[in-house]
């Protein structure tokens, strides 16, 4: 797969890989930034939240507003803030004072397996849409393909979960045991609901790159050498058409994270989604810090692995600079 | 569909004019417990009542005037700062235009709702913080394309033009810029305002409007999902006017951008 390359070409390559690297390393960086100075100007001191609900005695407030660092300036807290996040610590929660590292750990898995199995199943809706929907113009799957996509970006998560707990407790409620509604409840629908949700925009992108590449003069030469079928679509049609579903794939990850706060309520599911809506309401900051903190490094993350990606399958794409 | 445009139009006019005659159609106060709770559709009640026993009805169509008005306003918020963002980079393009391009970078390296949902902790659950937050939270989405496409307008001959006749920044702005791209943003902005309203009936349905007993869409779903057995058209009928108007700006949406291209932006 990979070309014969001399020095000077790895020379580049290893050049924008690690150019790339350190963009995405800065641009998480000014984004946790964003969120510490957002929330520490907009909320200003809040220890005086907890005295004003009187969860805490005047002397409490002055102890853990020095355990907290509350008393320190502006940039010194910042600075402290930057440390402790290098070491893995994201402060404790003004609620339940444990480590917000803990609260965050013990929901993250079940976010991610969420997360996860959406995206496998977006991935692989996104691909049959898609490919569908490009393969024959003008037929009347195509415009079913077509008219699915365009569904499922306009649906919004919360009404196809509703919809979806209510045909199955409709379509069930007759023959199946209440248990085995409430664990297809907890776990499969969540999964189908939100990936049917991310599969939309990849779907348009799958659509719109293969319609240009099956245009390409190679197609026809590929064609003309006797070449048809799935080899014809998936290693001359597909491959070119990659880079930008990789992107598009990247976003929708982000999406995904979002979209987890919906469906965790929708579902009733633990996970970051709800700690993130409880922790709103509560103004319990450092919890909800560090979750968008969290999302923000997942998502330059996605972002740095899509380009790599890219790079890897498209050799015209690691010489630019 | 030849006939998708104009049936999406027609659709999002009748919201429009359900929400701004709300007070003539409905027949009782959105806020006011007037039956039983739950009760089925009567006379009285033409959709039924919801848990606390307030007609459904008028709780819907004043909905719409919260629902609609909010993401209008949040769409235009963002539409106005990411145009004068973009057109000020693009015109000034100094260290403003750097400073502006890492701006919107890091702020894209949140997804946009989530910095929603950051913007309401630091100001506190509400209805016109949700509105404020879609808006500035949806706004370097708006920027990054507005810029873009203002940055190869200012790169075409005729402003090259203008510029050698000796016209000022703000008059090749006016002048020239904007009514070149108008096209363009309009586009844009239709496209935005669907992301504006999934976004404040997402914010609101997580509960993030404060007050459980504001008749609004979002918030309707969210009060409907708890009675789905008993009562589905609770949530059944919020759930399913929010997703038409969303398909009908995003079919409105695809439309205009086709036009355009059928046309030239030019």
């Amino acid at each position: 797969m990979v070309p014969i390359l001399n020095r000077d070409a790895i020379r580049t390559l290893a050049g924008t890989i690690l150019r790339r690297i350190l963009e995405g390393l800065l641009t998480a960086w000014s984004a946790v930034s964003l969120t510490f100075f957002a929330l520490r100007i907009g909320i200003g001191d809040p220890i005086d939240s907890l005295l004003s609900q009187g969860l805490a005695t005047p002397e409490q407030a002055q102890a853990l507003r020095h355990d907290l660092g509350f008393d320190l300036s502006l940039p010194l807290q910042y600075l402290r803030y930057l440390w402790q996040l290098l070491r893995g610590d994201m402060g404790t929660s003004l609620y339940t004072g444990r480590p917000v590292n803990l609260v965050i750990a013990e929901q993250a898995s079940s976010t991610f397996e969420l997360a996860l199995g959406a995206f496998a199943v977006a991935l692989v809706l996104a691909f049959a849409l898609g490919v569908i929907s490009a393969w024959r113009k003008h037929s009347r799957s195509s415009w079913l393909a077509n008219a699915i996509a365009g569904l499922a970006t306009s649906l919004p998560v919360a009404f196809t979960g509703i919809l979806s707990i209510l045909l199955l407790s409709s379509a069930l409620s007759s023959f199946a045991s209440s248990q085995f509604t409430s664990w297809l409840q907890r776990s499969l629908l969540p999964v189908l609901v939100l990936g049917f949700a991310s599969a939309g925009g990849i779907a348009r992108v799958v659509h719109a790159g293969l319609r240009e590449t099956m245009e390409l003069p190679h197609m026809t030469a590929a064609r003309a050498r006797g070449i048809g079928g799935t080899r014809l679509l998936l290693k001359h049609g597909l491959r070119p058409a990659l880079p930008p579903v990789i992107s598009m794939s990247a976003l929708q990850a982000a999406f995904l994270l979002t979209g987890t706060v919906v469906t965790e309520t929708v579902f009733a599911r633990p996970g970051l989604g709800r700690l993130l809506v409880n922790s709103i309401l509560q103004g319990d900051y450092p919890v909800a810090q560090g979750i968008v903190a969290l999302a923000a490094l997942l998502y330059t993350g996605a972002g740095l692995t899509a380009d790599l990606l890219s790079m890897m399958l498209d050799p015209r794409l690691r010489r630019e600079a | 569909m030849r006939w998708t445009p104009w049936i999406s139009l027609a659709w999002l006019v009748a919201m429009i004019l359900i929400s701004i005659f709300a007070p003539l159609l409905a027949q009782h106060d959105p806020y006011m417990p007037i039956t039983q709770p739950l009760a089925d559709p009567a006379p009285e009640t033409p959709l039924g009542a919801d848990a606390l026993g307030r007609d459904l009805w008028s709780r819907f169509v004043f909905g719409g005037r919260i629902s609609l008005s909010t993401s209008f306003a949040a769409a235009l918020i963002a539409v106005l700062l990411g145009t004068t963002v973009g057109l000020v980079s693009v015109l000034w393009e100094t260290h403003f235009d750097r400073l502006m391009l890492w701006a919107t970078n890091t702020a894209l390296a949140i997804p946009g709702l989530l910095l929603a949902m950051l913007l309401v902790t630091v100001m506190g659950p509400g209805m016109d913080v949700v509105l404020l937050a879609v808006g500035l939270g949806g706004a370097p989405a708006f920027a990054q394309p507005a810029r873009i496409m203002f940055r190869q307008l200012a790169s075409r001959e005729f402003v090259t033009a203008a510029r050698a006749l000796g016209a000022g920044k703000l008059r090749i702005a006016f002048r020239h810029i904007l009514p070149n791209g108008r096209g363009e943003l309009i586009s844009l902005a239709t496209t935005h305002l669907a992301w504006a309203f999934m976004g404040i009936t997402t914010l609101t349905f997580l509960g993030l409007a404060g007050d459980p007993a504001l008749p609004e869409w979002g918030a309707m779903l969210n009060e409907g999902r708890k009675h789905l057995i008993e009562t589905p058209l609770l949530a059944i009928l919020p759930g399913t006017v929010i997703s038409l108007t969303i398909l009908s700006i995003h079919a409105l949406g695809d439309w205009l951008s086709r036009d355009l291209e059928a046309h030239g932006s030019a």
